[in-house]
């Protein structure tokens, strides 16, 4: 008797574990200012204000937690009902997750601690130099993946040392977010040599993500685009291209 | 911004200068090539003008005589003094055509207009991913995309798209290149809706051929033991059931040759956005899916979707489409089935992973090959070239399934060309046009189509340095200079959303090659799918010339009875039929 108790409480456990999160949504966002920052409870930037009239839009519920970006599109990809957001959609990626977006399109350009190097002609003109970029930066893996020199780090905060000591020889951001991590380390190495790169970001959420959840964010993004609202907010970070 | 209008002057130089373009162009020898040991006289006196020395060096060998592509050159350096000091931006796939396009020949352009562009190379998907992108948001991402003109369908009722026919004739055609030469395009009627409109410029093409060792297929041992073992002779399998066969030989009859394995079979079905290509790409039609007609079967395309009157009406069998019918589950099933003579990392590894084996010298023989890889290929050194740097490959006519039948498409055709939308500045637009047309121009094709193989124009087929090249590239000259190069093509405007539809393809055959779903069950699923996304656009498309409209559904056996597509079950057994090289390719004339 006691067995089949615990049997039932065991199978309820489940079941709650499974069931009753699928109304509620964790997105994963990571520090990238002026994007999403958190200074104790607070969060702000570009993405939590997005997040907060998307889902205004809808019913759904949902939860905002910062982690590092590799782990958060780990947890989206194995976790039912988690997303992770900025990250750049593409082909690689494609098949990992279910997408909601555009979120946000980012220009990515090479940086380089001396002013007066000529501007490049090509991303080619770069195919002997080191890179700096950093783990999970979909950049980095797009740099790699047609035989660039990448060297990562767990933070892009630290390409910014690593260009000022000479450790490498550019550094590819995105150039809104550059711009702030230069103002945060005190650095300004101008204007990129190139901006070679466009990257429409989107939200990954789990693959298995229910199509009736899929259908309401779709239509809630499609009615901001529509409204000029995403136009707006682009606008006030800096985005327009 | 508004366009700079051109005063009188310049438009009297322009006509001018047309009239001697016109000329000129009478001059062309199209069968060869003015390069010859003796043009150095000529490459001096030519690096006497204003175009940069190392660009009239690279772009050889040309169809145009070193004058006349000097004057081209300087069409686009006078066209484009407007627009100098500009950045634009366009996006392309990663093939060799375009890998140079990015690094040399927009280098070229800068030196010659002062238009700085930033060709950007990414993954295929991405491309449409990013056209879409700039649909939505309005955002100006790109000034100019090549994309495939798969999207046709989606192109022509989108309303979003400048069409080249447009920008032909935009401001009296001054941004038209007078020696453009639209007739010499191969594939513009790829790009063009059913009404005429063309709304894209073809930039590179590519087919899927059938790609084997010749080397292997000659040896008289292997031909011998063939022959005694099924019965015919072994040679280029002009259906199915020979391609089987031969797979089946090579993996398991001869197995090794010295001693190290072979395949008889190579392909590629990894959970990727490839998987869906290469099943999308024609494999249907292939089969004998569709209906008869060219470029696409009509009323039934190699989607399986049919259309009445140019509007979409259904995917699955109850509809009056063919995406679950027999022949689709016939050509899935087969898809599935010959993963057991490829090697064992075939199921994990997508198209451009794949394409590495066949250097390797294992394969025999490979059913679906984009001729776009010939490059990765005739390399010197390889084991698959012989020491006089010939290919042991040849390329020929893909074998056809049972159910397909004479007037067929009978393969697939890329054709990446250039798409302009409507929300991009005009200006920027009209540089990105200057860019195309340059890419495209005689001065530059021939040379391109050396570096990548991917010809788009008759001219350049036709030329001297082609049939020079001819005898290492395997076939392909022989495949592009005749009539298949019509009768091998890209997805049609039976498809009204490839962006959102292209997806539903791995998505549902990966679950098949898993075994998640037999085929019956995963085209069922997949239909319905298309169905529903079809209907769906038949309430959003309402203002679309050839939205969806939907046909009732009737009962299977009502449709599988009518002639045409979808076709009812073919249960004869087919004996393998195969031809020798010489006959097997007569088949292109």
């Amino acid at each position: 008797m006691f067995g089949t108790k615990l049997l039932l409480i065991t199978l309820l456990s489940m079941y709650s574990l499974r069931v009753f999160p699928a109304d509620k949504l964790t997105l994963i966002t990571y520090s990238e200012v002026p994007f999403a920052t958190q200074e104790g409870n607070n969060k702000k930037g570009l993405v939590i204000e997005f997040i907060n009239a998307l889902f205004k839009q809808t019913d759904l519920e949902y939860d905002i937690v910062f982690l590092p970006l590799k782990r958060g599109m780990s947890m989206a990809e194995s976790d039912l009902n988690t997303c992770v957001l900025p990250i750049e959609r593409n082909q690689h990626r494609e098949v990992h997750y279910t997408w909601i977006g555009p979120v946000m399109i980012s220009r990515y350009g090479l940086f380089s601690v001396d002013q007066s190097q000529p501007q490049l002609a090509s991303l080619s003109d770069a195919k002997l130099a080191s890179i700096g970029s950093f783990l999970g930066s979909g950049i980095g893996e797009y740099l790699t993946h047609f035989g660039y020199q990448v060297d990562l780090t767990n933070n892009d905060n630290l390409n910014v040392k690593k260009l000022q000591r000479g450790r490498i020889d550019f550094w590819a951001a995105d150039l809104v977010s550059a711009k702030a991590i230069m103002a945060d380390n005190d650095a300004d190495f101008g204007e990129p040599k190139i901006i070679f790169f466009t990257s429409i970001r989107a939200m990954a959420c789990h693959i298995d993500l229910q199509v009736e959840t899929q259908n309401k964010l779709n239509h809630a993004l499609l009615h901001l685009y529509k409204s000029g609202y995403m136009a707006e907010l682009h606008q006030k970070y800096g985005l327009a291209l | 911004m508004k366009l700079p209008l051109l005063n009188v002057s310049k438009i009297l130089l322009a006509i001018l200068w047309a009239l001697c373009a016109i000329s000129a162009q009478a001059q062309i020898d199209t069968t060869s090539s003015k390069m010859s040991q003796n043009d150095g006289k000529l490459i001096a006196v030519a690096m006497n003008s204003n175009i940069p020395d190392w660009i009239t060096q690279e772009l050889q060998p040309s169809t145009l005589s070193l004058s006349q592509q000097q004057q081209e050159l300087q069409w686009f350096k006078s066209q484009a003094v407007p627009f100098a000091g500009l950045t634009i931006r366009v996006v392309s796939e990663h093939i060799d055509t375009h890998v140079y396009e990015s690094e040399v020949l927009a280098k070229a352009f800068y030196d010659l207009t002062g238009i700085h562009v930033i060709h950007e190379l990414t993954g295929e998907d991405d491309v449409i991913k990013k056209i879409s992108a700039q649909m939505v948001t309005g955002l100006n991402l790109y000034d100019a995309y090549i994309n495939d003109s798969d999207l046709i369908g989606s192109h022509s009722r989108s309303g979003a798209i400048t069409t080249i026919s447009e920008l032909l004739t935009f401001e009296f055609g001054q941004y038209t290149l007078p020696t453009l030469d639209l007739n010499d395009f191969i594939g513009l009627q790829f790009t063009s809706d059913p009404f005429g409109v063309i709304y894209q410029l073809p930039d590179q093409q590519f087919a899927n051929l059938y790609w084997y060792r010749s080397d292997w297929f000659e040896n008289s041992n292997f031909k011998s033991q063939f022959k005694l073992q099924y019965g015919y002779e072994l040679g280029v399998p002009q259906n199915w059931q020979a391609y089987e066969d031969i797979a089946r030989f090579f993996s398991e009859d001869i197995n090794t040759i010295d001693g190290i394995r072979i395949y008889g079979h190579m392909d590629y079905a990894a959970t990727d956005p490839s998987l869906g290509w290469r099943i999308s790409d024609a494999w249907l039609s292939m089969a004998g899916v569709g209906d008869v007609g060219l470029p696409n079967g009509l009323p039934v395309d190699e989607w399986g979707i049919r259309v009445e009157h140019c509007h979409p009406a259904g995917a699955s069998v109850a509809r009056g489409g063919a995406l679950n019918s027999p022949a689709a589950v016939y050509a899935i099933e087969k898809f599935v089935d010959w993963l057991k003579y490829a090697p064992d990392e075939a199921k994990s590894l997508t198209f451009s992973e794949a394409g590495k084996w066949l250097a390797t010298g294992k394969i025999a023989q490979q059913i679906f090959w984009y001729s776009a890889f010939v490059g990765d290929l005739n390399r010197p050194n390889l084991p698959i070239m012989d020491a006089q740097g010939f290919p042991k490959w040849k390329v020929a006519p893909s074998p056809v399934g049972k159910y397909w039948k004479k007037g067929m498409k009978s393969g697939y055709q890329d054709a990446g060309s250039w798409t302009f939308l409507k929300n991009t500045p005009k200006e920027r637009q009209i540089a990105a046009w200057l860019y195309a047309q340059f890419l495209v121009s005689k001065s530059v094709s021939l040379k391109k189509t050396l570096v990548g193989f991917t010809p788009i124009r008759l001219s350049d087929l036709e030329s001297n340095v082609m049939s020079e090249k001819a005898p290492y590239l395997g076939g392909l000259v022989e495949f592009y200079r005749s009539n298949a190069r019509n009768v091998w093509t890209p997805t049609g405007s039976n498809v009204p959303d490839y962006p959102n539809m292209a997806g539903f393809w791995w998505q549902y055959v990966s679950k098949i090659v898993d075994g998640t779903y037999s085929a019956k069950q995963g085209l069922d699923a997949f239909a319905k799918r298309v169905d529903e996304h079809l209907a769906q656009l038949e309430q959003t498309m309402v203002n679309a010339k050839c939205a969806p409209k939907m046909n009732p559904i009737k009962d299977e056996a009502w449709w599988l009875s009518q002639p045409g597509s979808p076709k009812p079950i073919n249960q004869q057994v087919i004996k393998g039929q195969t031809l020798p090289y010489e006959e097997a390719i007569r088949v292109w004339n």
